[in-house]
């Protein structure tokens, strides 16, 4: 329910020191579910604490809807006034009350019975699945659990914007799936502007709607998460969104050559390589493994690779594979065993090969 | 060192502070109880052939009066002085987290005033207090009296009280401001309660401080059914003609009160001070 404007946005630390953000330009819409992916330490945190109005930008603007809320060093709307909920990387639970009055704590400051409070925040924990510990201390409550009483925190009070750092880092595969799928629900019956903040490319995908890549406090390119996982702007981007094999390879004019794997240019996506040395990033789903030749078109044979690596992860087997006497390794998922050091065909889909000038 | 030898060593040494500490408590305990002829004519740390409570009933009569002035006097203090003292901290801690450096640098300066004002001896306080009580027409009155103590004690207690409050986590201040809570709020549901032991070491401290101060209430007071306890014992010391089992009897009537806070809440002082070193945690 509000639209959230950063102009020319830069938080530095330390006098300086330390630049956390550096010139941040984006506009975040009404009613949109933004994800910001980033390695640690490039600035996520500290963007969503300069929205939420708990650090002051540097330099540059920040606006609700038209309303300037920080500008220049100075703080124009406080945190209490800006109507947000938010999850903090560390929670910040009430030690002193319990589950219960920590949900409750935002409903208090507003005018609102004791009974409709009680109604509001049983509603959220049914949901969330915490009513049985309601009445327990945060301390006294898992990980997990925590964690969704935080959520239930900023969900119950209805915010216009909601800010997420982290929010489901620490539920069990099965929670995950069901705190998204309540984020997801919230954010759709308010139509409220949600902004979530996660390692997990998984979060992503199921929760945003447009997606910034913020690296080293910098957006290294903004887009729905589609495309940036199949047209990243670099190798980091690529694999922040999404597993990748990084093969450092040489250019020739049969295609890129890595070790004894060839490349061949109908494998490219879309760039045309221009250096002579380059990255290409492969996904493990457009790679392919067989024991005989493969007779289709879209499927391109890239070398004789050997298995070095056999796991098992989500019911698939997790295979590692490299061309016969090299370091370069690639990654893929196939649903039939198969034995380490075997020799096997490997194959890549066509265009599916991102190629990263150096 | 072998751990045994060292453990030994520690508890000796541990052993022989503590005798040194006890011998003045065990004099004024055991020559309170010996009779006036006794107390001339035997050393200090024998003790007494025959127990006598003469002293102590000679005595108590007229502490009795300066003892309840010392209680109505000392309780509203230190309550008011640590609460106070603890809104005053939570205040500094707003300011210092404020994103303007005017106010961070304010926050500072304050503080250092304030940490100043703890500093100054009394003594050098004493006339324009007086003249102060005097113009209030508050000389010899209770308020008179704990309003001085409380231009004292604020600021120590919000001294103590900051050392508390700084450790406890910035993001429970903003989770709560981002709730959309008031400062008076915060400070009431959530920084309080989380410094209850840093508060109540804090009071413990101011209690002790200002059973004992003696000055304010030498000047301040000017009849006798006004004396706190601090001052009516100080009539059995010095002199003529001093019986020392009532000076005894007198000095361990006057610090029961402060003895007894301290044996029975002294471990939430102990709990408090630890409360500072493990991050605020001791809750
Ligand atoms: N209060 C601060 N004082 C000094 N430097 C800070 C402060 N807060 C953050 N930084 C620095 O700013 C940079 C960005 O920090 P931030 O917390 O925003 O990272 P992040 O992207 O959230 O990382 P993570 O994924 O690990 O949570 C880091 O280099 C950090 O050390
Ligand atoms: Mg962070």
């Amino acid at each position: 329910m509000v639209k959230v404007v950063a102009k020319n946005l830069s938080k530095v630390f330390k006098k300086g020191k330390v630049i956390a953000l550096d010139n941040i330009n984006i506009t975040i819409n009404n009613g949109e579910r933004f994800g910001i992916l980033g390695p640690s330490g490039a600035g996520k945190t500290t963007l969503m604490r300069s929205i939420a109005g708990l650090d002051v930008p540097s330099s540059g603007e920040l606006y609700f809807d038209d309303k300037l809320v920080a500008g220049n060093g100075k703080l124009f709307v406080p945190p209490e006034d800006r109507r947000i909920g938010m999850v903090f990387q560390t929670w910040a639970l009430y030690p002193n009350l319990t589950a219960f009055e920590n949900i409750a704590f935002p409903l208090t400051n507003m005018k609102m019975s004791k009974e409709e409070i009680r109604k509001k925040v049983e509603e959220v924990a049914k949901i969330l699945d915490i009513s049985h510990v309601l009445s327990h201390y945060p301390r006294e409550l898992s990980g997990g659990q925590q964690q969704r009483v935080s959520l239930a925190r900023a969900l119950v009070k209805q915010p216009s914007l909601l800010l997420l750092d982290e929010p489901f880092s620490n539920l069990d595969a099965r929670m995950r799936d069901s705190a998204r799928a309540l984020v997801r629900e919230v954010q759709n019956e308010l139509g409220i502007t949600l902004i979530i903040v996660s390692h997990d490319p998984a979060d992503i995908f199921a929760i945003a709607e447009r997606v910034g890549v913020l690296v080293k406090g910098k957006f290294a390119q903004i887009g729905n998460p589609d495309e940036i996982y199949n047209d990243p702007v670099s190798v980091e981007v690529a694999s922040l969104i999404g597993e990748i094999n990084e093969l450092e390879g040489k250019l020739s004019n049969e295609g890129v050559i890595v070790s004894s794997f060839k490349f061949p240019p109908d494998t490219y996506r879309k760039d045309n390589p221009a250096s002579e040395k380059i990255m290409i990033g492969v996904r493990p789903e457009n790679v392919k493994l067989s024991k005989e030749v493969i007779n289709d078109d879209s499927w391109i044979f890239v070398g004789k690779g050997k298995i070095k690596v056999v796991g098992y992860q989500g019911g698939l087997f997790r295979i590692t594979v490299s061309p016969p006497d090299s370091e370069e390794e690639i990654v893929t998922y196939t649903d039939h065993r198969t034995n380490i050091g075997e020799e096997i065909l490997v194959y890549v889909k066509k265009h599916s090969v991102m190629v990263f000038n150096q | 060192m072998r751990p045994v030898i060292k453990a030994s060593l520690h508890y000796l040494a541990l052993a022989v502070v503590s005798v040194l500490w006890l011998i003045p408590v065990y004099a004024m305990v055991i020559n309170g109880f010996k009779s006036d002829l006794e107390v001339s004519s035997t050393p200090v740390l024998v003790p007494p052939t025959q127990f006598s409570i003469g002293a102590y009933v000679s005595v108590f009569g007229s502490l009795a009066k300066p003892l309840l002035n010392s209680l109505i006097i000392v309780i509203p203090t230190s309550f008011i002085a640590a609460f106070l003292g603890a809104m005053g901290a939570y205040f500094f801690y707003t300011l210092s987290y404020s994103y303007s450096r005017f106010s961070s640098t304010l926050s500072d300066v304050l503080f250092s005033l304030i940490a100043l004002a703890t500093f100054i001896p009394y003594q050098a306080t004493l006339i324009p207090l007086t003249r102060l009580i005097v113009d209030m027409g508050l000389l010899d009155t209770y308020a008179g009296i704990i309003f001085a103590m409380l231009i004292f004690y604020i600021p120590t207690g919000a001294l103590l009280m900051s050392m508390f409050i700084s450790v406890l986590p910035r993001s429970l201040v903003e989770a709560a401001k981002i709730d959309g809570t008031g400062d008076l709020k915060i400070f009431l549901k959530i920084v309080f309660p989380l410094s209850m032991p840093g508060f109540i070491s804090t009071l413990i401290f101011i209690i002790i401080q200002s059973w004992n101060n003696f000055f304010i209430p030498l000047v301040l007071v000017t009849t006798p059914e006004m004396k706190l306890i601090s001052v009516a014992v100080e009539a059995y010391t010095g002199g003529y003609g001093t019986l020392y089992n009532d000076t005894f009897a007198a000095a361990m009537l006057a610090s029961i009160i402060p003895l007894a806070i301290f044996i029975f809440l002294g471990r939430y002082f102990i709990r408090g001070l630890i409360a500072l070193g493990g991050g605020g945690k001791g809750v």
